[in-house]
Parts: C-alpha cells; sequence; structure tokens
C-alpha cells in the first residue's frame, strides 16, 4: 500500500501551470517581467518565468521530450523516466517533467547521454510490454508506439522469453465502461493522478513496488465517477480503453468530425470519429473556455443509443390505434389537415431538450403564421411568472472560465457533479488550487470536494438575504462570489420564489463587496436546447400549451414526463417530432422522423449563451429529415410557407431574431442585470417557506438515463445496473 | 485619321472566310451534312446496339441541325458544319462508346429542381 | 424364314406389341410417350414413397439403362428433385445396389426428403443473419 500513500502526497504538489489562470496573470504581470529566466535548450535561449519545467521549457523552443507520465493537467509524479535529459553540469540526466529549470541552465535534449537514457528506458518498458499491438485498440493513437518508433533503441536485449518470459497482470473490471488489460499497463498513474485530482473519486491506486506493481481498485469494485471515460483517452498504451468500442475500428479507419455534445448543456467540444456511415465513438476535444480536455460518460459513451429505437418512417395512426408506417406526403398532408382545422390559437408546441436552434426558430415562425403564439420549453413550472425576458435571468452570465477566478461558488438546487461534470471537475480544480470555498443550497449531495451544505429548504435562502444565516458573513466577503441556480429547480414549482431570492441575493452580493463588472447571477442550464428555447422567446411554462383548448400539440423532440395525455382534451391531435421512440413517440398521433445531433449541422447554445454547432456526421436514417426542413415542409402544405428553404437562409433567420446564433464559439454576455432585478421584485410572490429543493439526481444512477438518446442506449444501462449493483 | 474614318474602314473590312465564299455554298454544305448524317442513322442503330429506332435517331438529328437554324453567319455555320463532320466520323468510326451516342437521348436523367418539397421527399440536400 | 422372326421387321414388330403390352396397352403407351417422351420396357426395381416407379434395362446403353416413370399423381409436373436420395443414388449410378435390396441407414437426426420449393409459398428464401445497423423503434401496441 505504499503506492498508495505516495500517490496521496502527490496529490498535494501543485502542478506548475503553464498559463496561469486569467486574474491570476493580471496580478503578477509586472513582477513576472522583471524576474524571467534565461535557459538554453539546445543552445536555443529561452526566456521563461520562474517555476516553470524543463520540460515546458523545451516546449516553448519548439522541443518535445517523450513522456508518459507527465500530463499537463495533472501533478508530476516523475515515474516514467521517459523524459530524462542532459543538464550539462549535472551528474546524471534529469527527469525534465519534475525538474524547474535555473538561471542560465544548458539543456541538451539530443545529446548521446540523453539519447542513450531514453533508449535505455524504453527497453525496460518494453520488456514488459506484450507484443499485441495488432489487437490492441490503442495501436495506431498510442504514444508508446509512436515514442519507441521516435525514441527508442532499434534492436532488444530481452530474449529470455522461454525462462521468464514477461511479466503478466491479472484484468481488473472496473465497470462497463472501461476495458482493462492490465499487461499493458506502464505504470504511469496517469489514471490514478486523474482519478483522485480531477474525478474525485479515490478508487485507483498502485499496490506493490517494483516490477510488481500493479494498477487497479485493490479490492474489486467499479470505478463511480462520471467522468471515467477519459481515462481511455490519458492513458499512453492499450491498459485502459474504452469496453463498449472494444474490437470495433481503428483510428486510421475513423472520420474525424468536429461537433458538439447535447446531453447536457455545457456544450462539451467533442470530435465524432465516424465510420461508413455510423458513429463509432466520441473523444473531447479541447476548449479551454468549456470542457478543457473533459467530457463525462454519458457525452462518450451514449451513442450506442443512436442507432436503436430509431424513428425511420413517419408514422400515423389507424383507426384501430396502432402507429403504421406511411410516406412523407401522407404524414404532412395528415398534419397540414389537423392543424388547419383546428384554427388559429388552437395549436401548441412544446420544445424537448435535444432541439436545436434552426427547428426551434422554424416552428416558432410556423406557429406564429398560423396564429398561436403557445410555444414552450418542457418544464413543470406552474406559471409562467419567470423573469425570462432578459438573457442575463436565464444564462451563465460569468462564463464557466470565471470558476477560475472566483472565491465563492454557492450552488443552489440540483447535483452539478451530475448535471455539469465538466463544470463540476472545474470547480474541483479551483477548489484544490485557488482556495475556493464553495457552498450548496439544496439536497446534499456528493460533490466529489468538500462543501458547506447550508440548508435544505427556500428559508435557507431568505436567512442568507437577510443576514440571519450562519453562514452569510463568510459569504459577504467573498470579492468573487458566483451564485449558480440550477435550471431544473428554475423550472419546478416553487421555481419563481428560487429565482427571486436568488436574483435578490445576488443584487445585493454585487451591490457589497464584489468587484466592477464581475457577474454574480449565474444559471446552470441542464438541457442543451434551453437557452436557444428562451432566447428564442418560447415560454418557461408548459402548463400553458397542454390546456384542454388545445387542439394540435407539436412536440418538438418534447419526452420528458411533464406532458402528459390525461392534461389535454381527448381529441387533441399529438404530432411528435424527433428522433427516437421514447415517451413523446409513445403518446403520438403522428411522428415525424427527424435526425438526431450527430446527423445534422446545427446550431445548440450552451448554458453561458454560446452558440456552437454540431457537425453532420452521418446521415438521418431511412426517411428521417433534418429537422427544420419537417417544419418548412410542413409549413408550405399548411399555406403558410417559410421564406428560407436552405441551411444558410434558415441561419440568416437565427441571425435576424438575435445576432449571437451566428457568432460560433463566442460568448454572448448578457447586459440588463439591474433590469431583471428589478422586473423579479415587481413580480415577486411570497409563499410557504419550508418547502425543499427538490433534486432528482441523486447519484450516479440518475445520471446516466436523462434524454431519449441515452434512454436508448444499452450501455448506460448497463452503468445504471452497475452501479445498483456496486454494493 | 479620325476616329470617325477608323470606324468606316473597320465596317468596310471583308473579313476572311472560314470555308464558304458565299451563302449558298455554306446552305449546301449544311444539307450535304445533314444527309450523311440521315444516311447513318440505320447503321448507328445497328452498331451501337441502342435501344433506339432510326426514326427517333434521324429526329435527333433534326433537332440538333434545328437548334441552330437562328445562325445567319457565314463562318459560324461553317465551324459548325466542321464540327459536325468530326461528331459523323466519330460515330461512324465507332471510336465512340454506347454512352456517348445515348448521351443525345437524356430520357432517364433526372431533372434538378429548386422546389423545396420535391427535394425534400426525395430526401436530397438542399 | 425363322431369322426374319428374330431379326427382320416382324422381331422388330413384335417388340413394338411387347413394349405397348409391357406399357399397359394402346392408350396407356400413348400417355406415357406423352408423358416421358419415350417408351420403354424394363425391369421395375422398385418403387419409392412418392410412388416414383424405377425401371432397369441393360439393353441401352449405360446412361439409359435406369430410368425413372415419376408417380401419376404429379402428372406432368414432375421434377428430377421428387427423386429421393437413396434412389438418386442408384439412377446415377453411384451405386447398382437398389435401396430395395439394401435400405438405406436410418439416423435420428435425418430429416425426411422433400422436393424443390422453388417458385411455391414453401420457396427457400435467404436471409441475413446480421444486425442492422439502425433497429427502428417499434411502436407498442394500443392502451385500452
Amino acid at each position: 500500500m505504499l503506492g498508495y500513500r505516495f500517490l496521496s502526497k502527490l496529490k498535494h504538489v501543485l502542478r506548475p501551470r503553464p498559463t496561469p489562470s486569467v486574474g491570476f496573470a493580471r496580478s503578477q504581470e509586472a513582477q513576472a517581467v522583471a524576474n524571467k529566466l534565461e535557459v538554453f535548450i539546445d543552445d536555443q535561449k529561452v526566456v521563461v518565468d520562474p517555476g516553470t519545467t524543463v520540460l515546458q521549457a523545451c516546449a516553448m523552443a519548439g522541443v518535445e521530450i517523450p513522456r508518459f507520465c507527465y500530463h499537463d493537467r495533472l501533478s508530476v509524479a516523475g515515474n516514467c523516466r521517459m523524459c530524462l535529459v542532459e543538464v550539462e553540469k549535472s551528474p546524471k540526466p534529469v527527469a525534465s517533467c519534475a525538474m524547474p529549470v535555473m538561471n542560465g541552465m544548458r539543456v541538451k535534449t539530443d545529446s548521446p547521454v540523453s539519447r542513450k537514457a531514453r533508449e535505455g528506458v524504453m527497453e525496460f518498458l518494453l520488456v514488459n510490454h506484450p507484443l499485441d499491438c495488432p489487437i490492441c485498440d490503442q495501436g495506431g493513437e498510442c504514444d508508446l508506439q509512436d515514442q519507441s518508433m521516435a525514441f527508442g533503441g532499434d534492436k532488444s536485449r530481452f530474449v529470455d522469453n522461454e525462462y521468464t518470459g514477461k511479466r503478466a497482470v491479472e484484468d481488473k473490471d472496473i465497470g462497463p465502461l472501461v476495458k482493462t488489460i492490465m499487461t499493458r499497463c506502464i505504470q504511469c498513474t496517469r489514471c490514478v493522478r486523474f482519478a483522485s485530482e480531477v474525478a474525485g473519486v479515490e478508487d485507483l491506486g498502485t499496490t506493490g513496488r517494483g516490477n510488481d506493481m500493479q494498477i487497479g481498485t485493490y479490492v474489486e469494485k467499479l470505478f463511480a465517477s462520471e467522468l471515467s471515460g477519459n481515462v481511455i483517452d490519458l492513458c499512453p498504451v492499450g491498459a485502459l480503453t474504452g469496453k463498449p468500442y472494444a474490437f470495433t475500428s481503428r483510428p486510421w479507419e475513423l472520420r474525424r468530425v468536429e461537433s458538439i455534445d447535447v446531453m447536457d448543456a455545457c456544450g462539451s467540444n467533442i470530435t465524432i470519429g465516424m465510420r461508413s456511415g455510423e458513429v463509432m465513438r466520441i473523444v473531447p476535444r479541447v476548449n479551454e473556455e468549456i470542457n478543457e480536455e473533459w467530457i463525462c460518460d454519458k457525452a462518450r459513451f451514449a451513442i450506442d443509443g443512436l442507432s436503436v429505437q430509431r424513428l425511420t418512417s413517419p408514422m400515423v395512426k389507424s383507426p384501430e390505434g396502432y402507429l403504421e408506417n406511411c410516406d412523407w406526403e401522407d404524414a404532412l398532408f395528415c398534419a397540414a389537415e389537423k392543424i388547419t382545422r383546428a384554427g388559429a390559437g388552437n395549436v401548441a408546441a412544446v420544445a424537448g431538450s435535444l432541439v436545436d436552434a434552426e427547428s426551434l426558430v422554424a416552428l416558432r415562425d410556423f406557429l406564429h403564421r398560423l396564429g398561436s403564439e403557445t410555444l414552450t420549453v418542457n418544464s413543470e413550472h406552474p406559471s409562467d411568472h419567470l423573469v425570462n425576458d432578459l438573457r442575463a435571468s436565464y444564462i451563465f452570465n460569468s462564463g464557466i472560465v470565471s470558476v477560475e477566478d472566483a472565491d465563492h461558488v454557492l450552488f443552489i438546487g440540483g447535483n452539478p457533479r451530475l448535471d455539469a461534470p465538466v463544470l463540476n471537475a472545474r470547480v474541483r480544480k479551483c477548489w484544490i488550487h485557488n482556495e475556493l470555498e464553495v457552498s450548496l443550497i439544496g439536497q446534499d449531495v456528493d460533490l466529489t470536494y468538500h462543501h458547506n451544505h447550508l440548508g435544505e429548504t427556500l428559508s435557507t435562502l431568505e436567512q442568507l438575504l437577510d443576514g440571519s444565516h450562519a453562514f452569510a458573513k463568510t459569504m459577504y466577503a467573498a470579492k468573487r462570489p458566483l451564485i449558480i441556480v440550477n435550471g431544473k429547480i428554475l423550472c419546478g414549482e416553487n421555481g419563481s420564489r428560487v429565482q427571486d431570492l436568488a436574483l435578490k441575493l445576488a443584487n445585493k452580493l454585487s451591490q457589497q463587496h464584489a468587484e466592477d463588472g464581475w457577474n454574480v447571477y449565474n444559471v446552470l442550464q441542464t438541457e442543451a436546447s434551453r437557452v436557444a428555447a428562451l432566447d428564442l422567446g418560447y415560454k418557461s411554462s408548459s402548463k400553458s400549451a397542454l390546456t384542454k383548448q388545445t387542439k394540435v400539440l407539436y412536440l418538438l423532440g418534447a419526452d420528458d414526463e411533464v406532458i402528459n395525455r390525461a392534461d389535454l382534451a381527448d381529441d387533441c391531435f399529438i404530432i411528435y417530432q424527433g428522433h427516437h421512440g421514447d415517451r413523446g413517440a409513445a403518446i403520438a398521433d403522428l411522428v415525424l422522423p427527424g435526425a438526431c445531433y450527430t446527423e445534422k449541422n446545427a446550431t445548440y447554445v450552451n448554458t453561458e449563451g454560446r452558440a456552437q454547432q454540431t457537425r453532420q456526421a452521418a446521415t438521418p436514417p431511412g426517411l428521417a429529415r433534418e429537422d427544420w426542413k419537417i417544419i418548412r415542409a410542413l409549413s408550405e402544405i399548411c399555406g403558410v410557407t417559410l421564406p428560407y428553404s436552405s441551411l444558410s437562409t434558415a441561419r440568416q433567420r437565427l441571425c435576424e431574431v438575435s445576432p449571437s446564433f451566428s457568432r460560433y464559439g463566442d460568448q454572448e454576455e448578457a447586459l440588463f442585470f439591474q433590469q431583471v432585478v428589478s422586473l423579479s421584485e415587481d413580480s415577486s410572490e411570497s409563499g410557504a417557506t419550508n418547502e425543499k429543493l427538490t433534486n432528482d439526481m441523486k447519484d450516479l444512477s440518475h445520471f446516466y438515463m436523462t434524454n431519449s438518446i441515452s434512454r436508448a442506449s444499452r450501455t448506460m444501462a448497463k452503468c445504471v445496473q452497475a452501479f445498483k449493483d456496486k454494493d | 485619321m479620325s476616329s470617325s474614318q477608323i470606324t468606316t474602314r473597320i465596317s468596310q473590312q471583308v473579313v476572311k472566310p472560314l470555308i464558304s465564299t458565299s451563302n449558298a455554298e455554306a446552305k449546301r454544305r449544311v444539307l450535304k451534312l445533314y444527309r450523311a448524317w440521315y444516311r447513318q442513322a440505320p447503321f448507328v442503330v445497328l452498331e451501337y446496339d441502342i435501344p433506339i429506332g432510326e426514326k427517333e435517331v434521324r429526329a435527333k438529328v433534326r433537332e440538333q441541325f434545328e437548334k441552330n437554324k437562328h445562325v445567319t453567319d457565314m463562318r459560324v455555320i461553317d465551324m459548325l458544319v466542321l464540327k459536325g463532320q468530326m461528331e459523323l466520323k466519330e460515330t461512324a468510326n465507332i471510336w465512340k462508346q454506347k454512352n456517348h451516342v445515348m448521351n443525345y437521348f437524356k430520357e432517364t436523367e433526372v431533372k434538378k429542381t429548386d422546389d423545396f418539397l420535391t427535394n425534400f421527399y426525395e430526401g436530397h440536400h438542399v | 424364314m425363322a431369322k426374319i422372326a428374330t431379326e427382320g421387321i416382324l422381331a422388330k414388330l413384335k417388340k413394338v406389341k411387347d413394349i405397348v403390352k409391357f406399357n399397359g396397352g394402346v392408350w396407356n403407351s400413348i400417355v406415357t410417350l406423352y408423358r416421358t417422351d419415350e417408351l420403354k420396357q424394363g425391369e421395375l426395381v422398385g418403387e419409392d414413397k412418392y410412388g416414383n416407379k424405377y425401371y432397369r434395362n441393360d439393353e441401352h446403353i449405360m446412361g439409359r439403362n435406369k430410368w425413372v416413370v415419376y408417380s401419376d399423381k404429379v402428372g406432368m409436373n414432375y421434377d428430377g428433385s421428387q427423386v429421393p436420395a437413396e434412389w438418386h443414388r442408384w439412377l446415377s449410378d453411384m451405386t447398382d445396389t437398389p435401396p430395395t435390396v439394401k435400405p438405406p441407414l436410418q439416423h435420428r437426426w435425418m430429416i425426411d426428403h422433400i422436393e424443390n420449393k422453388t417458385g411455391t409459398q414453401q420457396r427457400y428464401v435467404p436471409y441475413s443473419t446480421t444486425r442492422a445497423k439502425i433497429q427502428s423503434w417499434q411502436p407498442p401496441a394500443p392502451s385500452k
């Protein structure tokens, strides 16, 4: 167990930061210029900050040092020894990842000594590494393969295959997502450090030492983390690979499509690996402002849900009550007949969680042309009292990256660890490095780091507001506090009360100590479509759509439990448009098959109000069509043709509504926070304060299946089962 | 020399003929080519083994000639006749293949349309 | 004159008469000729489960010395696949011992012979055993 102790010590070693965070840089800039250090990498002069490691200095000089254990976003372990370089006046080669630079240091990265050191380390690694590259899933993207080609020796002295043989290690079962082939492990401990530092679960560790060192969970158990898939990317060899992806494809067969994840509202950047029209895997793409280089397991592994339970043909309900396949012409004419017969004002629409902005604007324009105003998002909120007219009231105003500068984060409701895992990973990072204080109102959950649980009810918020809460003093002392309200709480029963109180608290905090221009109030939405829908004027209460007046209800991907047939009139005609046969399609009278996020070029706005676009990797299956086109076609048949017939003109229409939709990648700042506060004061209502803030994400088993794609996924179902069986 | 003088000079210049020296001669060449094509029709059908009869081939030949019936410039007519002769030679000597001949009869070609609904039903991406 | 009786025209007429008699009279001979395009005389070797009759006459050259007359039940719809496997062996000279003499081995796992059903409702239709890449949603039955 020495390894565990060793690594827990390592955790406290602050990793040197190649690029310090924004706020940090601002304060230290003046000093830094004065005491820069001069180092010579292969006789090339580089000026670096003190505290930089030799490896980073080499990177600045454009020299790449081979490494296995070193990773930018993890603490330095220095145990693989691959990064040895020769430093003048040093008796031995030094591990460049752990060695801070000194003034006037002369580093030789390609000297005979460095080369011999590398070749020696590589030879030792290969002595115990199996030669199963042809059947290894890492083959083609393996650091060990690449580096042994570039830096390894040309021959091996390992000949004793008969007698001593190669080391063999038993494989571990750490859950349905990560496959382990532990014989391939080179003990870089990246996965161990990731688990304890980023994911915050102390499940992985090392046992034994020397040749007997092993990575594992000691006793066999589930690696229960919402970020567990990232160890697959981190692993430099094929020891940890994707279990659902095992033996399915090779990296050089995949066409890479840069896209956006829609499983949560963070809009993590992803790369879709596509082969012959099939999505094979999803890996993260670096975006420092959103997901750094992590994505959650749902984003990575729910893709097998994309090929099952799909709607591949329009369906219309027969007189006997069966949904039967039909062609597009029949389906559209059937819909048009019902819509025109219903008359103006009796058509309502509800938008679901995975809908893109193009189809949202098309649906909005379509209904407006029909003379109906009833457009809502999926929410349980009883009335339309939420202050949602101004953007500042529903987006993550300060941006996800602002967590790096914050000194206090107050979560109101929900479970940020499961609602937005990449945000939570960043909060955890800042909790470790920046002494960030985190507190939570609502049901107490495991956030993987220490936080103050202030209370479960609305009264806690009120007490914080009037200063009577024991914690109020600490909170008001914060210079850069963040209030992060969970979007689901706002949609809940007492959402408008929460919004009202949170806005007041935010206002008070920003007036007291907070720096100028610091946004305190943030909403963490949980649905990828939500911000775009609210930007486009969708109302926040779907109760208005679900009245007995409604003759035709248009569900645009609305699969949540909020919609209930019983709330509607008996003769209400339900049209469901979406990509999966889920709750929505089950209650529909007419089903129009749409495309899911890997099958269309579409715009999504994340919780920060940052518009990003997904790119088409596969084609919609069967007769399925892109969503905005379906609405456009239907509008033509209803006689209210929408004035756009190509993606570019549809996006022009989006820009007319709000130019922020076209500024891909940029976070569009929301203004008028003061107006939001005063609006909320006008409409504020009073009510019981002892009501608890509900939370449907209590533990990991609630995380895996939250939308129509992940509900269809077998892998996600296995995860839920594995988590339930864990104890 | 003033500019008006230049204009006059240019307008009075006689262009160099390509082959024919008179309109009547050009017409004769056209008719000769047409006759040659007309006579070639049964051989085209036979040699290229196309699912089209002599009548249709002749109609197509006539259609191709009539496409240019608005042309009056002698030199343009000569050039078109030359091209027609090249085409005839290529056809008669079987330097072409079946599909080159069938290219004149684009019966199976699906016309592209800008109509949104048609493309939507067909599943064409706009 | 006796020579004429064995080799001449009279002998041939006698042969015709014998063959007609063997095939059960003039009318039956015409029917058999119509069905099989030939009229032969031979030793009846056996009959299979369908009622097909197997004959042998070594006066004919090899390849024509064994033949089958299909059961009357099938009429003109006879087909090579109506010959069961054991008779097929004998008919195509894999063996000279007919199944009447040496019955075929019957194992438990052997299925009964059936004729080729191509062109009928019971025809064999090949199907793919690979799973479709995209699986469509099957709507649930309506709830009452």
